[in-house]
């Protein structure tokens, strides 16, 4: 837990990083990068929130923490109203378009 | 050291409480807590030993048998407490009877993502009892039944004796094509020491060896079985371990309920030794790392088992996501 702010670390996911935890924040900022990709087409957008959480934002301004993937993933789905579809034509037309 | 926890499902009448009942009078289950709905059940009166809580009784094996009253986060957690207070005899494992109708997704979520139970246990096996007699009524009638042969490790088919070779034959082919990765048997060839039911799978000692029998690298040539389909996905560049975290975690949030089973052997980019994943529906365990490929063969594989979702989609989102898939099956 961070002393200053009271939050807590990001809950360990399956899909943390294999290797040494010097990685970890390089791997961090990839997995950003990679999960804005994903999202744009749907209007959100995801930044880091100091180092443990991440910080969702939607169209109209609306804003969730989340700590991990499937809490990102469950905040995004809180915001737009559906699930984000890793299947949809929206997200596979833009991730092509601009591999 | 956590203490696998291993589940025996199967439909309704599949002879799952048969075999355990048989299991139970040899002596190789004596480290072993068996968990079940009510004791009436398993019908286990005649060996009874003692009874040491109010839940739970002592086999003449050193096997404890206990039922689940509550919620199964809370009978696992009394099991530890208990175990660590000297009122239950140490044990090496825990077996869990399911019910008939039970889909296996959300015990194996309780056991892998609560945080008070995942360093004490670490999910082992999904046995699922097929019965031969009645296997395709209830393939047909039943949406359970592929959850749970889909989602098994091991399939063990029971009443062999009551149905014809042929029958038998045709059942073993159906399985093969809806869960190329699961080790078949008799349920007459299994007795109490039996590997099939006691190992961790690819959590126990040997996971290179549990990984060998998956047949990953010998799919069945027919993917489509029914309202469930098999996807084969594989390639031989070394896989980005961040993107491919994205692309899964996003999937399984979105169509876990249509994901069944996904097991894989993956060539992560940066990393010696292959790793291995695997779960069910939304719920995937902590990744394995293995000493060396099996057979030598250095490349990725993952098969996912389906229902009600677009294979062509799921190759395409991959490709899309990670990168082009060498051959997609």
């Amino acid at each position: 837990m961070c002393g200053l702010c009271g939050l807590l670390g990001e809950q360990a996911h399956w899909s943390d990083p294999l290797g040494e935890d010097a990685l970890w924040r390089r791997e961090r900022a990839r997995r950003i990068h990679a999960i804005n990709r994903a999202i744009a087409p749907s209007r959100l957008s995801v930044t880091d929130f100091q180092g443990v959480a991440y910080l969702l934002q939607g169209a109209t301004g609306r804003q969730q923490l989340a700590s991990g993937l499937d809490e990102l993933w469950r905040a995004a789905e809180a915001l737009l109203g559906r699930a984000l579809d890793p299947l949809s034509p929206a997200i596979l037309d833009h991730l092509e378009a601009a591999p | 050291m956590s203490i696998p926890f291993n589940l025996v499902t199967g439909f309704l009448g599949s002879g799952k409480t048969t075999l355990l009942k048989r299991l139970l009078t040899g002596e190789a289950l004596g480290d072993t807590v068996l968990l079940v709905n009510e004791f009436g059940e398993i019908g286990i009166d005649h060996l009874l030993v003692e009874e040491i809580a109010p839940d739970a009784v002592l086999l003449p094996s050193g096997c404890v048998c206990c039922s689940v009253r509550g919620d199964l986060k809370q009978a696992l957690l009394e099991l530890d407490a208990k175990r660590a207070r000297g009122e239950l005899p140490a044990f090496r494992r825990v077996l869990l009877e399911t019910t008939g109708l039970a889909e296996p997704a959300p015990i194996l979520a309780t056991v892998a993502t609560d945080h008070q139970l995942r360093g004490r246990y670490r999910f082992g096996l999904i046995i699922t009892v097929v019965d031969a007699q009645h296997a395709v009524t209830q393939a047909a009638l039943h949406p359970e039944w592929l959850a749970q042969v889909a989602a098994a490790d091991r399939l063990l088919i029971s009443k062999a004796d009551v149905v014809d070779a042929d029958a038998i034959d045709q059942l073993r082919q159906r399985l093969s094509r809806l869960n190329p990765a699961a080790v078949q048997a008799l349920t007459t060839e299994i007795d109490d020491h039996d590997a099939l039911l006691l190992d961790a799978g690819v959590h126990g000692p040997d996971p290179g060896g549990e990984v060998a029998q998956w047949r990953l690298f010998s799919p069945p040539k027919a993917s489509v079985h029914g309202e469930a389909q098999v996807c084969c996905l594989e390639f031989d560049r070394p896989l980005d371990w961040m993107l491919f975290g994205v692309w899964l975690s996003m999937l399984l949030r979105c169509h876990g309920q249509r994901i069944l089973r996904v097991k894989g052997i993956l060539d992560v980019a940066g990393s010696a030794s292959p790793v291995v994943i695997h779960g069910v529906q939304h719920c995937l365990h902590a990744p394995v790392h293995l000493a060396a490929w099996p057979k030598g063969e250095r490349h990725s594989r993952l098969v996912f088992i389906v229902r009600g979702l677009e294979v062509a989609a799921l190759r395409r989102s991959f490709t899309a996501f990670l990168g082009r898939a060498e051959h997609a099956l």
